[in-house]
C-alpha cells in the first residue's frame, strides 16, 4: 500500500511538472506544426525513432496507415508526417 | 501441414520482395514485418537454479494496404513448446478509414485495455525482456479480442483526444469444472462465444501536452461471463485500466526520459464454485470476492544526446509491478516484481538486453501448499530484433 502511495505521489507529481513546464514551452497549434516536429514528438513515444531513410516512399504509407491505426494519431498528424517521411528519406 | 506453412511464407515473403523493387507506385502494398528474439535465461528459486538459452520465437505480421482507406493486419506467433512448434494468431483483422475522425476495425484484433498489450509488448518495443506482473499466462487483463471496434482521435487546440469502443466474444469464466485450482478466473480467449451476450469495451486517450509527450488514459471491459444456461449465467465481470506516458528528450539531462505505468483491477460478480473436500467425497461450495488488480511502472533514461557513440545507445531501465489475486480463492496469490536492465541499442529496432529480475510471490494455483513467500531471481539476457 506504501509502495502504492509513493509511486502515485511521484506519478502526479511529475505529471504536474510537465503540465506545468508544457504550458511554459511554446504553445504551437499542432495544425502549425511541421512534418518533422510532428514526427520528432509523435514517432518517440512507443518505440525508438525511425530514421527517414529506413523505409522508401511506398512503405512510408503503408506504415503511416499502419501506425495511425495502432498509434490511434489524427489523419492531420500522420499525413504530414508520411509527407516529411517520403521527403527526406 | 508444417512443410505447407513453410512454403507458403516462402512465397509470400519473396512476393513481398519483388513488390518492394518495383519503383511505381502502386495502390496496393503489402510488407511483412515483424519480429523475433533469442536468449539466456538463469533462474534461481527456492526449489533449485536453471541455465538455459530461449528463444526461438518468430512473429511475423504480414500488412496489407488496398488504396489508401483499406488495410489488413496479421501477426502470427511460431514458438517452441517442448519440441514441438506451437503457432498463434495473435492478431488478424481489417480496418477501414471511414473519415478523419473514425475508423472501422473487424475481426481478431489487440485490445486497447491500457496501453502494454496493444502497444508495448513486442520484445523489440518492451524495454525489458519479460513482461509486468498481471499480463501474460495467468494474467488479469486481456490482450487481444474477436469482434469489431470503432476508434480514431481528434485534435482539441493543441491537444489531442484518442478513442475506441468495441464489442467483443468477451472472456469465459473458468466454473471450476475442467481445472477446480482455477475456479473464478477469466479466460480471455473466447473464440466462439459461451454465451449470447457481448463484451463492450473502450478506452480514451488524451495527450494534454502541445508537444504529444503525455498521455493519460482510461480504459473498461464488461461482460457477463459465465456459460450460457448455466448457474453461471448471469455472472459478470467488469474490468478498468488506468495507463500513463510520458516521454520526452530533456537537454538538461542529455537524453530521453521514458515513464511508463499502467493499473488494471478485475472484479466478477459473487458466484458459489464447488471443491472437493480432503475426504475426497463430499463437495462443500465456497464463494469469494473475486476481486484482482496489477500494476506496473517503469522508468527508463537513454543519453541520447550524448556526445559519445556508445553511450548514446545505452539505455538504463527499472519496474516494479505486483499482481494481488483473490483472497479466498484456489488461485490466490501475492507477488511483487522488481527489475533493472541494462540495454544496448544497436539500431532503432535492434537491442541487446541485459535483466536482472527479483520477483517475491505468496500463493498461486501453481505453488506447492503452505510453500509460503518465494523468492526468486532471473537473469535475462535477450537480443531481439524488429524487421
Ligand atoms: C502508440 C504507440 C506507437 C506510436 C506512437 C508509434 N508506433 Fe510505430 N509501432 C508500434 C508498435 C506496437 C509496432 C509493432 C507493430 C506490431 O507489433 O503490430 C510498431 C511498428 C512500427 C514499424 C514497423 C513496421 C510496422 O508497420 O509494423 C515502423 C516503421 C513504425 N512503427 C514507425 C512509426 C512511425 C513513423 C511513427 C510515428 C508516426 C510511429 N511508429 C509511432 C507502436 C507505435
Amino acid at each position: 500500500m506504501k509502495k502504492l502511495v509513493i509511486i502515485s505521489t511521484l506519478s502526479l507529481s511529475i505529471t504536474a511538472i510537465a503540465i506545468l513546464s508544457g504550458c511554459t514551452a511554446q504553445r504551437e497549434v499542432a495544425a502549425q506544426k511541421s512534418g518533422a516536429e510532428l514526427w520528432a514528438q509523435n514517432c518517440i513515444r512507443c518505440h525508438n525513432i525511425p530514421s527517414p531513410t529506413a523505409y522508401n516512399n511506398d512503405e512510408w504509407e503503408t506504415i503511416g496507415l499502419h501506425m495511425r491505426e495502432r498509434a490511434n494519431m489524427t489523419n492531420e498528424q500522420i499525413g504530414k508526417i508520411v509527407e516529411f517521411l517520403q521527403a527526406a528519406n | 501441414m508444417k512443410r505447407f506453412l513453410i512454403i507458403s511464407i516462402g512465397i509470400l515473403l519473396l512476393g513481398g520482395n519483388s513488390f518492394a523493387q518495383d519503383s511505381k507506385p502502386g495502390r496496393t502494398q503489402f510488407m511483412v514485418r515483424g519480429y523475433g528474439h533469442a536468449g539466456l535465461d538463469y533462474l534461481k528459486t527456492p526449489d533449485g537454479t536453471s541455465l538455459s538459452y530461449v528463444g526461438a520465437a518468430f512473429s511475423p505480421i504480414f500488412i496489407f494496404k488496398q488504396g489508401s482507406r483499406f488495410l489488413f493486419e496479421a501477426e502470427l506467433e511460431f514458438q517452441l513448446d517442448q519440441n514441438q512448434l506451437d503457432i498463434g494468431l495473435e492478431y488478424a483483422n481489417l480496418m477501414f478509414v471511414i473519415n478523419k475522425y473514425l475508423m472501422v476495425r473487424g475481426g481478431k484484433f489487440l485490445l486497447p485495455f491500457g496501453t502494454f498489450m496493444e502497444r508495448l509488448h513486442p520484445a523489440w518495443v518492451n524495454r525489458l525482456s519479460s513482461k509486468p506482473l498481471g499480463f501474460g499466462h495467468d494474467g488479469i487483463a486481456p490482450s487481444s479480442g474477436i469482434g469489431i471496434e470503432l476508434r480514431g482521435s481528434a485534435p482539441i487546440g493543441g491537444t489531442t483526444i484518442n478513442y475506441s469502443v468495441y464489442s467483443t466474444n468477451g472472456p469465459r469464466l473458468k466454473d471450476g469444472s475442467e481445472e477446480p485450482d482455477e475456479a473464478g478466473m477469466l479466460n480471455f480467449e473466447n473464440y466462439i462465444d459461451n454465451n449470447i451476450n457481448k463484451a463492450i469495451g473502450g478506452r480514451i486517450g488524451y495527450l494534454p501536452l502541445y508537444n504529444s509527450s503525455m498521455e493519460l488514459g482510461v480504459s473498461f471491459y464488461t461482460a457477463k461471463v459465465g456459460d450460457k444456461g448455466s448457474v453461471y449465467e448471469n455472472v459478470r465481470s467488469t474490468l478498468w485500466a488506468f495507463d500513463f506516458s510520458y516521454v520526452k528528450q530533456i537537454s538538461p539531462i542529455k537524453g530521453v526520459l521514458d515513464l511508463k505505468a499502467q493499473y488494471n483491477q478485475t472484479q466478477v460478480s459473487d458466484a458459489y464454485y464447488l471443491e472437493l473436500e480432503e475426504d475426497r467425497d463430499t463437495i462443500a461450495s465456497y464463494t469469494f470476492d473475486n476481486f484482482s488488480r496489477a500494476y506496473y511502472a517503469q522508468l527508463s533514461y537513454r543519453p541520447s544526446m550524448s556526445g559519445n557513440n556508445f553511450l548514446k545507445n545505452i539505455e538504463f531501465v527499472s519496474r516494479y509491478s505486483k499482481l494481488n489475486t483473490p483472497e479466498g480463492s484456489e488461485w490466490e496469490s501475492n507477488a511483487d516484481e522488481l527489475s533493472f536492465g541494462l540495454n544496448y541499442w544497436i539500431s532503432w529496432r535492434q537491442v541487446l538486453k541485459l535483466n536482472y529480475s527479483f520477483i517475491n510471490s505468496e500463493g498461486g494455483h501453481d505453488a506447492t501448499e503452505g510453500a509460503g513467500k518465494q523468492q526468486s531471481n532471473t537473469l535475462f539476457v535477450q537480443w531481439a530484433i524488429g524487421f
